[in-house]
């Protein structure tokens, strides 16, 4: 019989019972995993010795007290299509589109670095909806303390220096889809946004709207958002994708795009993920529907919800070598893509292909 | 049916003690222990339902990652501690010597400072008293792995103290 694994010989030294029954008899007559289960256990008084720490004196009413007066202060949480706008450039806009579409409602998911989101969940959305939220850049100001610097270029290594990440490789092209590549890459980029109280009232009035009052606390506060580095490779005719201005509804897929980006973070001041959550749920134009989806979504510091626009794509949950994904099949005949977290990175293939190609090329990404 | 602020006081009542404890664990520090464990709770309260089943093992891993960053936050002191550490100090590791010079206190956090982040993790919450099944939520990962991940970071420990008194 093999000797016994490292994990079941430290199991051993916290509870002597947890052998059995094979297992202990060959403990019994084996001086080795024995010599070996001694050296675990000084190893074992050794660490509980050197992390000994000071008796605590704890005052748990007052604690709480302290803690239900704390103002609110840096909650982090994920975001969002309309601070990533400014950023794009035509060809960029093309192969970030896809990534960015990804984070548009992630604004109240908060994505603590302790818990970075590790899967994905489709949530239906109406390009009303997506309108709607646009919005928001009426209620501050944008600037950048690190300015987004995509850059086009002509090989994966030229990539890679700029973004630091790894580019992804298609092991094999559908067929119809060009092999001609172009790389577009940005180093990670920092947004600074701040909420104007002023500024929506003024947007507001200028539009006749009656947009949602900005909650208390909210005037001044500053989000700031690390998005990218991010890679892109845009398979096929360039010509084909133009027209993707600010609109959704404009975009048209090239023949095939691969993206891959680090998952946004974003900290904030003053106000909380909850009361974001809530003021983004409460803006006029955004259907019930996706108000309930989005708050059905689970646990948001592990799930990065996808908005799916339900007029254009069904969504359907797929495995990519093991990470949930959620794949988009549009029924329009424009393109079908999946979209999936691997570790800290979100990726996207998309194009106008059929969701079987999508999916199997996600698979076999390398 | 508890309202949003009821569930809070119950999983504060029930959790802070141990939370505290974990921040204490890493931290050695009674006062900034307390700091840390109101900082997740606050953090917490701001972004979840206290009623989320995942509620202690977010609690849990939080405080152990909040007081390891706070050490590693102290790491240019504590290096420049380190670098000033008696020459005579000892090259080998013996527990209780550890523990008679105050300072050497400060080095261990540094040295469990060092760790990877999971490992860290593991030892100390494993050092406040949770069970296997305890670490394993809070980290993520299976019950079956915590007494391989707990082998590899006392050794891992024992590693970077040594390291860390040879300076």
């Amino acid at each position: 019989m093999a000797h016994l694994s490292e994990g079941t010989l430290r199991r051993l030294v916290d509870d002597p019972d947890a052998l059995t029954g094979s297992d202990r008899r060959h403990y019994m007559d084996c001086a080795a995993c024995q010599a070996r289960n001694q050296g675990m256990a000084d190893d074992a008084h050794a660490a509980a010795t050197l992390l000994s720490a000071p008796e605590l004196q704890l005052d748990v009413a007052n604690a709480f007290k302290h803690v239900q007066s704390a103002p609110a202060a840096k909650p982090r949480f994920g975001f969002s299509l309309p601070i990533l706008r400014p950023a794009t450039q035509q060809m960029f806009a093309v192969g970030a589109a896809a990534v960015v579409v990804a984070l548009a409602i992630t604004a109240f998911a908060n994505i603590l670095p302790l818990f970075q989101p590790k899967t994905v969940q489709p949530v239906p959305v109406t390009f009303a909806d997506l309108q709607a939220l646009e919005q928001l850049s009426a209620y501050g100001t944008l600037t950048w303390s690190t300015q987004p610097k995509p850059q086009i270029v002509l090989t994966a290594a030229d990539a890679k220096t700029i973004s630091g990440l790894d580019v992804p490789v298609v092991s094999k092209l559908p067929a119809g889809v060009s092999s001609t590549v172009t790389y577009a890459a940005m180093p990670g980029a920092v947004a600074v946004f701040t909420f104007d109280a002023k500024k929506a009232a003024d947007a507001a009035a200028a539009t006749g709207k009656s947009l949602p009052k900005l909650p208390s606390g909210m005037d001044g506060a500053k989000l700031t958002v690390t998005v990218g580095p991010a890679v892109v490779e845009v398979f096929g005719d360039m010509n084909a994708a133009s027209g993707t201005g600010s609109s959704s509804q404009n975009i048209n897929l090239p023949q095939l795009i691969v993206a891959k980006s680090a998952v946004p973070v974003v900290t904030s001041t003053q106000v909380t993920a909850k009361q974001l959550e809530d003021y983004i749920l409460s803006m006029p134009g955004l259907s019930p529907e996706l108000a309930a989806a989005v708050r059905s979504v689970g646990d948001p510091s592990t799930t990065l919800p996808i908005p799916v626009p339900v007029e254009y794509a069904t969504s359907s949950k797929v495995s990519i070598n093991g990470d949930t994904g959620v794949a988009l099949g549009d029924n329009t005949g424009l393109g079908s893509g999946v979209i999936w977290i691997h570790k800290t990175n979100v990726f996207v293939v998309a194009g106008s292909l059929k969701q079987s190609a999508a999916v199997d090329i996600a698979r076999n990404l390398k | 049916m508890k309202s949003r602020d009821e569930a809070f006081e119950a999983l504060f009542k029930s959790e802070y003690a141990r939370v505290a404890g974990i921040a204490n664990r890493v931290l050695a520090d009674p006062q900034e222990a307390e700091d840390v464990a109101q900082e997740v709770f606050i953090s917490f309260h701001r972004l979840h339902s206290a009623s989320a089943q995942f509620a202690p093992a977010w609690l849990h891993r939080a405080a152990a990652h909040t007081a390891l960053n706070r050490v590693r936050g102290r790491k240019r002191r504590e290096r420049r501690e380190l670098t000033q550490a008696p020459e005579e100090a000892s090259r080998t590791v013996d527990p209780q010597r550890m523990l008679e010079v105050g300072e050497d206190r400060r080095m261990v956090r540094a040295a469990l400072a060092r760790l990877a982040p999971k490992p860290a993790a593991v030892l100390v919450l494993r050092a406040s008293g949770l069970s296997y099944a305890e670490v394993a939520q809070a980290i993520g990962v299976g019950t079956g792995q915590i007494g391989t991940l707990l082998r590899r970071a006392e050794a891992a420990l024992r590693k970077e103290v040594t390291r860390g008194t040879s300076i």
